[in-house]
């Protein structure tokens, strides 16, 4: 007897319980609480929900009608602010409203593994044209751009990038500090030319520059740049810009031993301590 | 000294070992399907595990001789194994986040049942020891059968312990089922099955 009024009040229990689930649905049942906007249709499980099949996107169009999202309201009136950036819904490959949105806001902890948005989703119109969504960036590395952002980026991230210095234009192309800092140490500090001269479009390392297969900067010769370059031009060199090598000594020197071309000091001495006709330095000119 | 440690060593350290190891098998694999994102599984998993506790209930329906085969300790084992992965699975499932109070109150029932068992499981293993160990040292003795009678009503008590604890395991195991029912009769009206 005792047993059968335990059960009788758990069953009555059991049964408030599941009566509180038709009562506040939303509490009960709900995954978590809707959206905003919908709000109103907290308790009203089936505005969204057909019995048994889920929530269709068929029931979400009829409210939200395709050409005027991001355009008006639901009730027919017009956005005070249109969003631009809502008007890809009309390019996209099928109406599945799940599979970005859902209404019922997730605790935090699960936010993460909610669907993101996927591009590929958007016809091939809408995806070709980034700008439709995101507005384009304005600094240094964009702005000579004309490009479509799928050259360098990729429609799932912003990075990492691909960029290929054959999409500027040839001036955008001459100008490497519109997008690059100059290097502030002390052998670019010297250096006024273009950097391509020793860098490549592909990586500034490795740098093509080796001094010390045109001339070897030994302790004799640790001078500045301009000492042997004069005027920023690092395609012609003089050796007559210290007081060593003075034209009349060198010219005197050179006539004494019957040498009258020696105008290019390097094609004959590529070291300070490198004497022509030594044993190697013909070959080694002939490498070069 | 040695009693205790016997009762420690042999009831309460695997009651809570067999508890200990539902919760943290639950976290780890939690763990695990957040770090591999895969939290889809864990949402799915409530299927299995309502499978395997339904598996489970072969034991109760042969003890309610609603069915005549299987062996009932046989049963009574599996009944333990599949109860305790069954819950593992819905654990696991619950630790995907849902919010429906539902679907909360339906797990809470289940661990109140998991526990409800297990401490079944150790009264009973208790006073199936005691009362054989207590028939053999009375034997031994040469008591005869009135004097054997009465010693042994303390024991018999135990089973009744067994018994009570029985008629408490059933609303238990009733709250839960209610509970789950509702909560699967929920997901089957608003859950889009793709």
């Amino acid at each position: 007897m005792k047993r059968r009024w335990v059960l009788a009040v758990i069953a009555a229990n059991l049964l408030a319980l599941v009566s509180l689930a038709f009562v506040y649905p939303h509490l009960m049942v709900g995954p978590g609480a809707l959206v905003r906007g919908h709000a109103e249709l907290a308790t009203d499980c089936f505005a969204c929900h057909a019995p048994l099949r889920g929530a269709a996107s068929e029931r979400c169009i009829k409210c939200h009608l395709l050409p005027d999202i991001g355009v008006r309201t639901t009730k027919g009136a017009p956005l005070e602010k249109p969003v631009a950036k809502a008007s890809f819904h009309q390019g996209l490959i099928e109406q599945d409203c799940m599979a970005c949105h859902s209404d019922h806001q997730a605790p935090k902890l699960t936010q993460r593994s909610r669907k993101p948005f996927s591009h590929s989703l958007l016809g091939p119109a809408v995806r070709e044209r980034c700008e439709t969504c995101h507005s384009a960036p304005t600094d240094n590395k964009h702005r000579d751009l004309s490009v479509s952002c799928g050259q360098c980026h990729k429609p799932e991230r912003w990075k990492p990038a691909t960029f290929d210095h054959a999409l500027l234009d040839k001036a955008a192309l001459e100008r490497c500090e519109g997008c690059h800092k100059t290097p502030a140490d002390s052998l670019h500090r010297q250096i006024t030319g273009g950097c391509k001269r020793c860098h490549s479009q592909e990586g500034w390392k490795p740098a093509t520059f080796d001094h010390a297969k045109l001339f070897a900067l030994d302790r004799d010769h640790d001078a500045k740049c301009v000492t042997c370059h004069t005027g920023g031009d690092y395609g012609r060199y003089t050796c007559y810009g210290c007081h060593e090598h003075r034209p009349d000594n060198v010219r005197a020197k050179h006539l004494e031993e019957g040498i009258h071309d020696f105008e290019n000091c390097v094609e004959c001495h590529r070291s300070a301590s490198e004497e022509p006709g030594k044993k190697g330095s013909r070959e080694r000119r002939k490498r070069d | 000294m040695t009693i205790k440690g016997s009762l420690l060593g042999r009831e309460v350290v695997p009651f809570m070992f067999a508890l200990a190891a539902l919760a943290l098998s639950a976290l780890l694999i939690d763990t695990l399907l957040h770090l591999l994102n895969a939290v889809w599984i864990g949402r799915y998993l409530g299927i299995p595990g309502t499978l395997l506790i339904l598996g489970s209930f072969g034991y109760s329906m042969r003890k309610r001789k609603l069915i005549r085969f299987g062996q009932p300790v046989r049963l009574l084992r599996w009944h333990e194994r599949l109860a305790w992965l069954g819950s593992l699975f819905v654990l696991v499932h619950a630790g995907i986040h849902f919010n429906a109070i539902l679907g909360w109150l339906a797990v809470w029932a289940m661990l109140i049942n998991v526990g409800s068992g297990l401490t079944g499981k150790y009264l009973l293993e208790r006073s199936r020891r005691r009362l054989e160990q207590t028939r053999q040292r009375m034997r031994q003795q040469g008591l005869t059968g009135a004097e054997l009678e009465e010693r042994m009503y303390w024991d018999s008590m135990t089973f009744d312990a067994v018994k009570k604890w029985r008629s408490a395991h059933f609303p238990i195991t009733l709250a839960f089922a209610v509970l789950a029912l509702a909560h699967i009769v929920a997901v089957f009206l608003f859950w889009g099955w793709k």
